[in-house]
């Protein structure tokens, strides 16, 4: 954090609103889709990953990325914030484990998260993060699966299927007509897929797009080969 | 790798069954000796930041990771920090064993001991430790080394604990051997109702003597309302 300025950037404009934050959630509306379904068994969490020029190797970098063996997460907006952020989970969830001898719920791992977030609005010389994040945890306690969605301003939201990002009010719709509270983690993942292939320019393949599972076995992100089944069988 | 069961507090066991294997990472674990607070938290202190490691880096953590963490905090503390330990595990670049000592030094040897119980246990490492042994050979050899600190130290107790790591999983195995179990009794000691013979029997009844009497009425009290 800037040492230099001692005032935040993120200043109420006359109307009551917090012009900053609304730039960011442009900028996040801006940003590649990704979508997130809660199931009855697990949460599915799928992105896309375009990249601009084929000399990209794409599997050397993923956008889902693991928090614990319990949660992890997605984005849409920008990817250099969202490291941060990840960093960050990381270390707070271990902070929780050392303090508790507990895996931190999804719920006060997103909790902590946007706490952070809504630090880097009200405090002296930064600027709101560029990102939402979309947060799948699976609670052990009370053996159910978790989905939250964390916005720059801070404010968190449990959701049962939302998409973010270019599209995400298609992306929304879509999933309104096709969410069912019975629905299985098999049949997320088909949901999920068809929901980004909405706003997907060109062929989909599993380079360019990247899904990650979380249930009771803990989260873990989808292998090329995994993602190649499940393309096939929407086709 | 090998541990007693004891935890004490001087002279007085404090704990018969306690666990001196420490997890630090999926291939990773470490028996602590010294104070059992210092063990347990600094191995819980490494264990979190090798998880924070690995999920930045994506790889299997490494032993000789472990081990600089461990002594670089041990280290800091120049000794206050009472915990002798040993670390040992297998990753992609081949299984590892280190000793750790609380001012900070490591050695990084094919068979190590520490704790009260360790010269016991040493001598018979020097007795039967070969090169490349075969693993029940191995299990064997910790397992004495282990009893030997057991029988033979005050401060070890109990039973053994061992922990097997290999390339593709480990075995925990708690307890390996129960080597102090409570004895069961072989007799009832308990006496016959009639082997002591009564003689006489006398009842007195105890004299109270009535020093005063007062009589005092119960009133509710009234309520305060203010």
């Amino acid at each position: 954090m800037s040492e230099r300025y001692s005032f935040s950037l993120t200043t109420f404009s006359p109307s009551g609103k917090l012009v900053q934050i609304e730039y960011a959630l442009a900028a996040v509306a801006a940003g590649a889709p990704s979508v997130g379904i809660k199931a009855s068994n697990g949460v599915v969490l799928a992105t896309e990953k375009k990249q601009k020029s084929i000399l990209y190797d794409e599997n050397s970098m993923h956008k889902i990325e693991m928090i614990t063996k319990n949660v992890g997460m997605v984005y849409s907006g920008m990817g250099p914030d969202y490291r941060v952020l990840i960093k960050s989970a990381r270390k707070l969830a271990q902070q929780y484990y050392l303090a508790y001898q507990e895996h931190i719920p999804t719920a006060q791992i997103v909790q902590r998260i946007a706490n952070v977030m809504q630090e880097y609005t009200q405090s002296g010389g930064v600027r709101p993060f560029g990102v939402s994040l979309l947060i799948a945890g699976w609670d052990e306690d009370e053996e159910r699966p978790y989905l939250y969605q964390c916005d720059p301003s801070g404010a968190y939201f449990a959701w049962k299927a939302t998409a973010m990002g270019k599209n995400y009010v298609n992306g929304k719709t879509f999933l309104e007509k096709r969410y069912s509270e019975n629905l299985e983690l098999e049949d997320a993942v088909h949901t999920a897929i068809l929901t980004l292939k909405e706003s997907f320019e060109g062929q989909m393949t599993e380079d360019n797009i990247e899904i990650g599972i979380c249930n009771q076995d803990g989260f873990r992100r989808l292998n090329p080969t995994e993602v190649k089944d499940y393309l096939a069988s929407v086709q | 790798m090998g541990a007693d069961t004891r935890a004490t507090e001087d002279t007085i066991v404090a704990d018969k069954n306690c666990s001196k294997i420490h997890y630090i990472a999926p291939n990773i674990y470490c028996c602590g000796a010294g104070t059992a607070a210092d063990t347990e938290m600094t191995t819980n202190m490494i264990s979190s930041q090798i998880e924070l490691h690995r999920l930045n880096t994506g790889r299997t953590p490494r032993v000789c990771t472990a081990n600089r963490l461990l002594k670089q905090f041990l280290f800091r503390y120049h000794g206050y920090i009472s915990a002798a330990l040993v670390l040992g595990g297998v990753d992609t670049t081949g299984s590892y064993l280190y000793s750790i000592h609380p001012h900070g030094s490591t050695d990084k040897l094919p068979y190590v001991t520490m704790g009260s119980g360790s010269l016991a246990a040493m001598a018979v490492f020097e007795d039967g430790f070969k090169a490349e042994m075969e693993k029940e050979e191995a299990m064997k050899l910790v397992r004495d080394a282990i009893a030997a600190g057991i029988f033979n130290d005050l401060g070890s107790g109990s039973n053994v604990d061992l922990c097997i790591i290999t390339k593709d999983k480990v075995e925990y195995l708690r307890p390996y051997d129960e080597a102090n179990l409570k004895g069961v009794r072989q007799g009832n000691y308990r006496y016959k109702k009639g082997t002591t013979a009564v003689l006489k029997k006398e009842v007195v009844k105890s004299m109270f003597e009535v020093v005063k009497t007062q009589v005092k009425t119960t009133k509710p009290e009234s309520m305060d309302t203010t």
